[in-house]
Formats: C-alpha cells, sequence, structure tokens
C-alpha cells in the first residue's frame, strides 16, 4: 500500500515536471508510460492543465457545456454556409435568393455541381486552346457552356498541313457526356482491332463489349 | 432511316486466330527476373500466358469497364473446343447489344432495330505471330515487373506492373488468375500514375463446360432482322497513296483495310484505316477526302483513356484514335505524307 501511494505521488510528481516541461527524455517517457497506463495520472494530467488554464484566466473556469454548445452551434452554421463553387453560367442573375433559403440553393449548387465539373473542365480546355469547342446531342449539360463560348471564341480555323503544329481544339468528356456521332463512329472502327495487342481478348474484347455508344 | 449508323463493336475476331499455336511459353513467367534478354522472355512470357488463357479457357462472366465518369457491364462467355472458338456477350447497360463469335465470323444483334450485321475478321492476326515468334519489342518500350498478389472476383491473381519506359504510351497494371493466368482486371494508368479506366470481372466462373450451341443456335436465328454484312478489304497503305513517314518507336503496322464509314453498305464512301500496334496498346489512323461539309471543326477529345484527334491535312481529313497521350497521336498525323503520283 504504502508502496503504492509512494510510487503514485512519484509520478504525480514526474508528471507536474513533465507539464512544467522540466523533465528529461528518459523522465518524460517514463511519465508517459504511466500517463498510459493509469486513470488517475490521466485524469490529474487533465487536471495540472485546467489549473494552468483557470491560473492564466478566469474566463477559462467556465462551465464546460457551454463549449460543448459553442462546438454544436458552430457545426450547425457551417453546415448551412453556402459552399463556394467555381463560377457557373448565371442563369439565376439578379435573383438573389434570400436569406432562409440559403440551404436549399446550397442543394441545388451542390448538385448542380456534380454534372457540371465535366463540362466546365472541358471549357478550360477550349478557353486555353482558344478554338471552338464541338458538342452536340440531346440537351447535354456540355450544351450551356459550350454554345456562350462559341459566341466569343474565333470560327474555327480549317487546319491545314502547314498549320498542323497549332494545337488543336480540345474537347474533354466523359464516356456519357460525349455524343458527337461522328466520333462515336471512329471510336467503334478502332475498337475492332482490339485483339492487335498483346492482351487483346481479354482487355480489348471485353471494353468492346462493354462499350458505351449511343448505338442504334 | 439509318437503322445502323455504326460498326458493332465485337472485337472478338483475334482469339480464333490466336487459337491455332500456343506453346506452353509461360512455364518461363515464375522465372526470376535477368536483365536484357531474359528479361525480354519473360515479358513476353507473361503477355502470352494471358493471352493463351483468353483463347483457350473456357470462362463466363459479367465485366465492368469504368473510366471517363461512366460504368457499363456486359455478360461475357467464352469456350474453347478443339480449334473451335466460341464467344458470346451481351451488353447490360444502355441498348441491347448482343455479340457471337465463332471463330472469324462475327454476328451482332442490335434486337431493339433488328439489324444484325455479319463479319469476317480474319486479317487481324499479325500481333499474337509477333509475340510468338519472339519478334516483339515490348521489353524495349515497357518494363514489366510483378506486384504480389490480389484477389479478384474470388480468385487469387497475381499483379504485374507494366510501366511505360517513355511518355509516348500509358502504363497498365493487370491481375492475371494465378492457376490459368486469365485476366480478371486491367486499369489503364495515365502519365501521372493515375487511373485512366479499370475494367474487371465482378464475377467469373472459369473451366465452365463449354456450350457452344448457345452461341451458334442465335447465330442461325436471323428471323425478323435486317442482315448487314460490311466489308473491310485489306489494302496497303502506299497502294492507296500514302507513307507513314515518322512512326512512333515501338509501333508497327500490324494492319491496313478499306472500310464503310457512314453507313455499312459496301457501295458507301470508302476509309482507309490504318493500324499501328506497340505490342500492348495500337492506334487507329483514319484517312478519307475532306468534305467541308460533316468535317467541320478540328478536334482532340478525349474520352477515359481514349483519345481522338481530327484535322484536315490537305484534301484528306485524318483521323487518329488509340488509348495513348495526344502527343502521340498528334506524331501519327504529322508523320503521315500523301504521295506524289
Amino acid at each position: 500500500m504504502s508502496f503504492d501511494s509512494k510510487r503514485d505521488a512519484m509520478a504525480l510528481e514526474r508528471l507536474s515536471a513533465l507539464v512544467d516541461g522540466e523533465l528529461d527524455g528518459d523522465g518524460a517517457a517514463q511519465a508517459c508510460g504511466h500517463w498510459r497506463e493509469s486513470g488517475e495520472v490521466r485524469s490529474s494530467w487533465h487536471a495540472y492543465h485546467l489549473i494552468g488554464d483557470v491560473l492564466r484566466s478566469d474566463d477559462l473556469a467556465g462551465d464546460p457545456a457551454s463549449d460543448v454548445a459553442f462546438l454544436v452551434a458552430l457545426r450547425t452554421r457551417l453546415q448551412d454556409e453556402p459552399v463556394v463553387l467555381a463560377p457557373q453560367p448565371s442563369e439565376h442573375r439578379g435573383a438573389a435568393p434570400e436569406q432562409h433559403d440559403v440551404h436549399v440553393a446550397n442543394g441545388v449548387r451542390s448538385r448542380r455541381w456534380s454534372w457540371m465539373a465535366p463540362s466546365a473542365v472541358a471549357a478550360g480546355f477550349v478557353a486555353v486552346a482558344g478554338v471552338v469547342m464541338l458538342t452536340r446531342g440531346p440537351a447535354g449539360p456540355l450544351d450551356a457552356p459550350a454554345s456562350r463560348l462559341a459566341e466569343v471564341a474565333p470560327a474555327a480555323q480549317p487546319v491545314t498541313a502547314s498549320t498542323l503544329e497549332a494545337e488543336p481544339p480540345a474537347l474533354v468528356a466523359s464516356g456519357k457526356l460525349i455524343r458527337d456521332v461522328r466520333l462515336d463512329r471512329y471510336l467503334a472502327a478502332h475498337k475492332q482491332f482490339a485483339g492487335s495487342s498483346a492482351l487483346g481478348v481479354p482487355s480489348g474484347f471485353l471494353r468492346n463489349a462493354t462499350a458505351i455508344e449511343s448505338e442504334r | 432511316m439509318r437503322p445502323m449508323t455504326r460498326r458493332p463493336f465485337s472485337a472478338l475476331a483475334l482469339a480464333g486466330a490466336v487459337c491455332a499455336a500456343a506453346p506452353a511459353v509461360w512455364a518461363q513467367a515464375s522465372a526470376a527476373a535477368g536483365d536484357g534478354a531474359a528479361q525480354a522472355r519473360e515479358v513476353r512470357a507473361w503477355l502470352l500466358r494471358i493471352h493463351e488463357a483468353a483463347s483457350h479457357r473456357n470462362f463466363q462472366g459479367t465485366f465492368v469497364v469504368s473510366g471517363g465518369g461512366s460504368v457499363s457491364s456486359a455478360r461475357i462467355a467464352h469456350f474453347c473446343e478443339g480449334l473451335n472458338q466460341f464467344e458470346r456477350s451481351e451488353s447490360l447497360d444502355g441498348q441491347a447489344r448482343h455479340v457471337y463469335r465463332h471463330n472469324d465470323v462475327v454476328t451482332t444483334l442490335w434486337p431493339a432495330t433488328h439489324v444484325a450485321t455479319i463479319e469476317q475478321r480474319t486479317m487481324l492476326v499479325e500481333f499474337p505471330a509477333l509475340l510468338q515468334a519472339g519478334d516483339d519489342r515490348i521489353a524495349d518500350f515497357y518494363e514489366v515487373r510483378p506486384q504480389g498478389a490480389e484477389r479478384i472476383a474470388g480468385h487469387e491473381t497475381n499483379v504485374l506492373v507494366v510501366k511505360p519506359r517513355d511518355s509516348s504510351r500509358y502504363g497498365y497494371r493487370l491481375w492475371a488468375e494465378q492457376a490459368t493466368g486469365l485476366l480478371l482486371r486491367a486499369d489503364v494508368l495515365g502519365e501521372r500514375n493515375e487511373v485512366l479506366e479499370t475494367s474487371a470481372f465482378s464475377d467469373v466462373a472459369i473451366g465452365v463446360k463449354p456450350q457452344p450451341e448457345s452461341v451458334l443456335a442465335p447465330m442461325r436465328r436471323l428471323d425478323g432482322y435486317r442482315v448487314l454484312r460490311p466489308a473491310l478489304t485489306p489494302t496497303k497503305l502506299e497502294a492507296e497513296g500514302w507513307a507513314m513517314r515518322q512512326v512512333v518507336p515501338g509501333f508497327r503496322q500490324v494492319s491496313c483495310v478499306k472500310r464503310p464509314m457512314d453507313n455499312p453498305e459496301p457501295s458507301d464512301k470508302q476509309v482507309l484505316q490504318t493500324i499501328y500496334s506497340d505490342g500492348l496498346t495500337y492506334v487507329s489512323v483514319f484517312i478519307e477526302p475532306f468534305d467541308a461539309q460533316r468535317h467541320t471543326r478540328p478536334m482532340l477529345a478525349s474520352v477515359g483513356p481514349t483519345q481522338t484527334l481530327m484535322q484536315q491535312q490537305g484534301d484528306w481529313w485524318v483521323t487518329v484514335v488509340g488509348d495513348v497521350p495526344s502527343a502521340t497521336l498528334r506524331t501519327f498525323a504529322k508523320g503521315l505524307e500523301r504521295l506524289k503520283k
């Protein structure tokens, strides 16, 4: 008993030294060992810090429940904050959402983002290349930005052998977004030859077997 | 009325040709990595084993491809009986499409539009032959090394990392079933090692009982279908008045055909298609007369790992397609030269 209490007293003393930053490597390791093993040491560790805090400022002696309340309130308000996203076509320009609609607007934006992303990427490429992007098809989400860009971008330059060095316009699309019929045809004709590779049959044929295209 | 504007997609054709010869070179696959010639031999052994498994094994399962923001899947079956190969694939997403292959005859059915295409695919045999003869240079352009074992679709697989030695091609990660070598999953890796496309069996049964009739019966039952027989005519690039001045290192021409594009009817306008392969991937170069109405804009498109470059070159419209970085496509387009005649 007395041995235990003596050891505990020593441990607490060492812990106190650790809080004050007065322990060397071995001592710190020992103190940490005690901290890990003993729940009492851990609660003392917390108490020492609380004492230190209160000594520094009376405000820190407040009811811990208020901290919890603060955190909860903060999280709630963070959730309600609108998410800041990349610029998008401003169909709703002028119709500033009212304050209490923020949450709803947020939801709508997030959803739109999921399908706007590829077109935003595509638009970025077009802007870099400085030429018209080509899109076509069943009212794909690409339509809006593409047509907007087309007005701004210079007309497509016929690429001749001498101007080959110039970068052709880029179109980045996911398999689902792209609905350019002529592109599909070349892709199909290309994939027919999937056997021209060592992996041919397994990867090539299987990929073709599942190829997405707007077949009719 | 254009009930069939595109070609069927099956590239099942190859296996038929491959089936003919497949020595058990793959026994070497487990040999320790040597250098130089030994490594080249080992690479070849790995690939041959994968190739051999795909053509000789009987398997069926569900195959899923995801990349470029989309996912699609198909039911697949492959049977080998003696020298005969049978294959069946049914797409599970989008419009129904059933592809059946018996050796080099490929029948594609479109149940929704009642269109069927029947194709002979015999000319695509060159690549495996190269591999068999040890004449390939895959090891010069790719580094292949094992990367442990993983479980795919319920099977133990060996993982192979295929790293390109230059920036002209993509890398791969391959999962080959341990007992048979059958490829159960393949990832295409981009320049920054990002996954561009994953294709994998979600479930597969290997060593199933062959059921050739399940392939042959639908190939015969074409009542009510409009049957099209588009033909690919083998030809030579030079004979068509073209030369490829500069080929991307490692690629060689494996095929050259004239084919209809807009419409499967043979009378229609023909497009010249030349295929170049480096052993693991391949590039198609399409050449056709420029038509201001149809060929409106040059374009570089990217769908998953597949890049497409389209542009006018003189009086011609050139389209280059391949699972390679776009710079590689540009090199092909630039290398093309019209012969003066």
